[in-house]
Formats: structure tokens, sequence, C-alpha cells
């Protein structure tokens, strides 16, 4: 029986872990966004603010929960639980650091695509049951783009799939370093299977990875409804989209959805492409740097530092870059990076049968 | 009774009972998300039959794409047209029913029919994997072995489908696209 205590241990945890990152990547975003608007951010509530989100989630766990009279009750009270159950079930199947993985299933990458599409049915239950015109346009644009940007990402994905030959997300991020069992080469002709590092990361390994990564990011952005492709709640149109009716816990729900869903997408594109739980480190001759760095602790470590620095420019992102139009949005997706994920995944065939 | 065989019970219960509602309630979106339901219900009993490739394929399939296209077009359909779906007359038996009723009784015959002559201790194929050491065993690979499978001895109706398809876009690219000289 105790495996299943670890079972229950082990979802708690993540369930800790995304909400604990979704508390600072708030407060991380807001200070961010204080920065590029050359703004303080928070500053009042404990050491520079820190205390401030948890102030907020406070305020939000105290507010009355407003179900409108005109709206679907059940589908209301429902939606931001499938949203966020949606995300979290995603976090099951990814590494961590060798041999620390929550549910290691062969299927591990097909599964989190699998399930972060149902995501989109819990945003389209959130806008029919608040019954408001702003909520059901933010729902139909949200799921448009989501169905729309599935395409380009699943064959930056299957470019990947094809190099590795599994999807098993932890065979794919064991490839990636020195504790490979198969040759790794450095664009195709240099044996770097003992000095590993940065120069064994996907990306590097066939490189044009980078523009499937490239890709992946944009595509990535869009599935997590992030600016430049937050049409649907777009505020100077649609108030706040699919969540505008929300208020309380259930809106605390949507919120820690969306972060843990930034956190997800990003982890998932550092798994494939940027070396997973590898050291950036290589061994340089007598000096084995990526040996001494390879191990549980640094294998989280370094995960997490990649994983964050992605969510960090997808901040950057979302401040820096005004909102796309519809029309664009489809345009970009349909006729820039659909056709060029379709010649990253031809590339990649020819790749792996004449240069690995 | 074993962990596996309460799971199995539950999420039977849950296929039926959602099934039902999705065929027995008024309101067309519950119904919607309730099929959702019994879907994602099927995935986990494939998951208990060791299909799990299926049970996932089922998801992006059916949840990611069939149903939320379903959801697509309900919400573009006019108010009005869904009213005069939502207030038909609720009598038991009508003209109307037939089809339906015929389908549905001629389906059970179908089912009945084969749970009462499959003899599912003993299936011929499965004996025979079995007694030529070919059979999978449920912690072997199974994806790698659906994919050399895909593309050797199924190849033919694998290209048949994926021909299929091909044609189904380039009708709707067809359909959706605008008429030469119209703006």
């Amino acid at each position: 029986m105790s495996f299943y205590i670890t079972y229950v241990l082990v979802s708690i945890g993540l369930f800790a872990f995304s909400a604990l990152f979704a508390l600072f990547a708030v407060y991380g975003e807001r200070k961010v966004s204080a920065f590029i608007q050359d703004r303080l951010g928070p500053t009042e509530t404990g050491k520079f603010g820190l205390l401030q989100t948890l102030a907020d989630i406070l305020k939000l766990l105290q507010k009355e929960m407003i179900i409108p009279t005109a709206a679907d009750k059940i589908l209301f009270m429902m939606a931001p639980a499938i949203i966020f159950i949606a995300v979290y079930m995603g976090f099951a199947a990814l590494p961590w650091a060798p041999g620390l993985i929550p549910s290691k299933i062969n299927l591990g990458l097909y599964y989190i695509f699998a399930i972060i599409s149902i995501e989109t049915l819990g945003i389209l239950m959130a806008g029919w049951g608040s019954n408001n015109k702003y909520s059901i346009l933010g729902a139909m644009r949200s799921a448009a783009q989501i169905i729309s940007y599935e395409i380009p990402a699943g064959f930056a994905l299957i470019s990947v799939v094809m190099i590795a030959q599994t999807l098993n997300l932890q065979d794919i991020a064991i490839q990636q370093g020195t504790l490979s069992a198969e040759k790794i080469k450095f664009l195709g002709f240099w044996d770097i299977t003992k000095i590993g590092g940065i120069l064994s990361w996907n990306i590097f390994r066939a490189p044009h990875l980078i523009i499937a990564f490239v890709i992946y990011f944009i595509a990535s952005l869009a599935e997590s409804n992030r600016a430049p492709f937050d049409i649907p709640e777009a505020e100077s149109e649609l108030v706040s989209g699919f969540h505008t009716e929300f208020t309380g816990l259930r809106f605390g729900l949507v919120f820690l959805a969306e972060y843990s869903m930034m956190f997800l997408v990003s982890m998932v594109g550092v798994i494939l492409f940027l070396g997973a739980w590898n050291t950036p480190l290589p061994n340089i001759g007598a000096i084995h740097l990526a040996d001494w760095t390879t191990s549980k602790v640094w294998g989280i470590f370094w995960i997490a530092t990649k994983t964050l620095t992605l969510v960090g420019i997808q901040m950057w992102i979302r401040w820096t870059i005004p909102r796309l139009r519809v029309d664009q949005l489809m345009n970009l997706c349909w006729k820039v990076l659909t056709p060029l994920a379709f010649v990253c995944m031809l590339v990649s065939g020819i790749w792996r049968i004449w240069l690995m | 009774m074993s962990l596996a065989q309460v799971l199995f019970y539950v999420m039977a219960f849950v296929v039926v009972g959602s099934a039902l509602f999705v065929a027995s309630t008024k309101n067309l979106v519950r119904s919607i998300f309730m099929f959702f339901i019994t879907l994602f219900a099927l995935a986990g009993l494939y998951v208990l039959a060791l299909a799990d490739f299926i049970a996932i394929t089922q998801i992006v399939i059916y949840v990611g794409g069939i149903l939320v296209l379903i959801l697509f077009a309900f919400m573009l359909s006019g108010k009005e047209t869904l009213n005069v779906l939502q207030q038909q007359k609720s009598k038991f038996i009508s003209l109307s029913k037939l089809p339906a009723i015929l389908l549905a009784v001629l389906f059970f015959v179908v089912m009945v029919n084969v749970i009462t002559k499959i003899d599912a201790g003993n299936i011929g194929w499965i004996k025979q994997a079995i007694s030529t050491n070919t059979e999978i065993k449920p912690n072997e690979e199974m994806i790698n072995n659906i994919g050399i499978n895909l593309m050797t001895r199924y190849l033919l109706p694998f290209e048949a489908i994926s021909i299929l398809l091909m044609m189904a876009l380039v009708g709707a690219a067809h359909l959706s696209r605008k008429e030469r000289g119209a703006v």
C-alpha cells in the first residue's frame, strides 16, 4: 500500500509547487512589467513588496463567490476546476532530474499534448456558463486560437520525436547529455557523447530544431493565452474575456491555471529542445564539469533555472509586443508557422536517416 | 474485489450514467458537456484494458477535436433555431422518433448477439498468439509495435484513410473559399 501514499504525496507536492510558483510568478510579472514601463511595482507589503501576492490571495479567498442569476450554475461552477485540473494533470509526466519523474510512461509527450487540449473545453464551459456576451466571445476566440496553434506546435514536437525516436520524456532528457547510451553528434559530424554540456542539447544536435523551438515557443504563447496572443481576454474590447464573471476563489483558480500553464509549456520546451535537466557546462579535457554537475539536485536546479528563464522571456514578450488582431493571428499560424513546421519535420526525417 | 475491478465498475457506471443523461436531457449544452464526461470515462476504461495509446488518442481526437467543434457549431448557431430544438413535444413514442428507435433496437440486438456468442475466455487468435509466443505483454513498449505494424502490415488501409482525409480537407477548402470575382 505504501506506493499509494507516495502517489498522494507526489500529487500534493506538485499542487503545492504550482500554487507557490503562481504566487511568486505573479509578483515577478508585476515587477518585470514595472521595470519595463519604468515604474516601481509593488513596494509597500513586506520587503520589496514580496508579500503583495500573498495578501492578494488572502483577499481573494475571503471574497464572496458570486454566481450571476442568468448563468448556467453547474457549468459556471465546474469550469475553473476543469481548466485548472487539465493543466495540473499535465505535470504528472514531466521529468525533474535523472531518475526523478512522477510518472514514467512511454507516451509522456503525447499524454501532455492530449491533456492540455482539455483546457479548451473548460474555457468554452466558462464562457457559455457565464451567459455574458463578452465571456462567450472570449471563449470562442480562445478555442479558435488554441485549436489552430496546436497544429504548428504538434508538428514542431513531432520533428523532435523523429530525432529522439521516443515519446518518453525521461528518455528524451537522457539523450541530451553525458548519461546518453547512444552516440550524440554535434551538428551531425562531431562525436561529443563524452563531452556533453550545451553542445549535446537537441537544438545543437540538429540545428533545424532551433526553428522548431521558435515555432513551438510562439505556439505555446498562444496556447496559454499570453500576450501578444491574448485576444481571448483583450481588456480593451472584452472586459476580461471568458473569466469576466468569476470572483473569489474561482477567479483564483483561473489565474493559477494560467500561470501553471506557462510553467508547463516552458518546461516541455526545455525538456524537448534545451537539454532538459542536463547541465550546460561541457567536459573540457581533464576538467569534468559536465560529470560534476549532473545529479538529482543539480538536475532540479538546471531544469528549474532553464524553465524560469523561459517564463521570464514570456513575461518580457507580454510587456513588449502589442496584441495581434484576429486575422493577423490566423495568418501567422496557417501561412507562416504551419508550413515552416512541416519543413522542420521533413528535415528531421532526412537528418535522422543520413546524419545520425 | 481488487482495485482495478472497483475502478472498472466506477468508470463503467460513470460512462453509462452520463450517456443516459446525454440522451435524455433537454438542455443541449449540458448534454454536450456531459458527453465530455462519457468520453473521458471511456478513456479511463481503455487505460484499464491496457490500451493507453487508444485512451490518449480518444482524448486528443474526441475531446480536443470533435467535442470542441460540436460546441463551436452550437455557439455559432442562432438562439431561435436552438429554442425550436429544445421545445419539442415530449411524447415518448412518436413517428419522428422511429428512425432513432429502429437504430437503437438494431444496435442493441447486435450487441446482445455479440456478448452471448463470444467466449471471452478462449478467443481463437489470442490462443494462437500465446501458443506461438508472439503475444504482447502489458509491460512491453506498445507504441513501437503499433508504429511498425501501421507502416508494414496495415500500410494500405493507413494510406487509404489518409487519402480520405485529404479529400475531406480539399473539399472543405473548396467550400469555404471565395468565388472568383467576388470581393
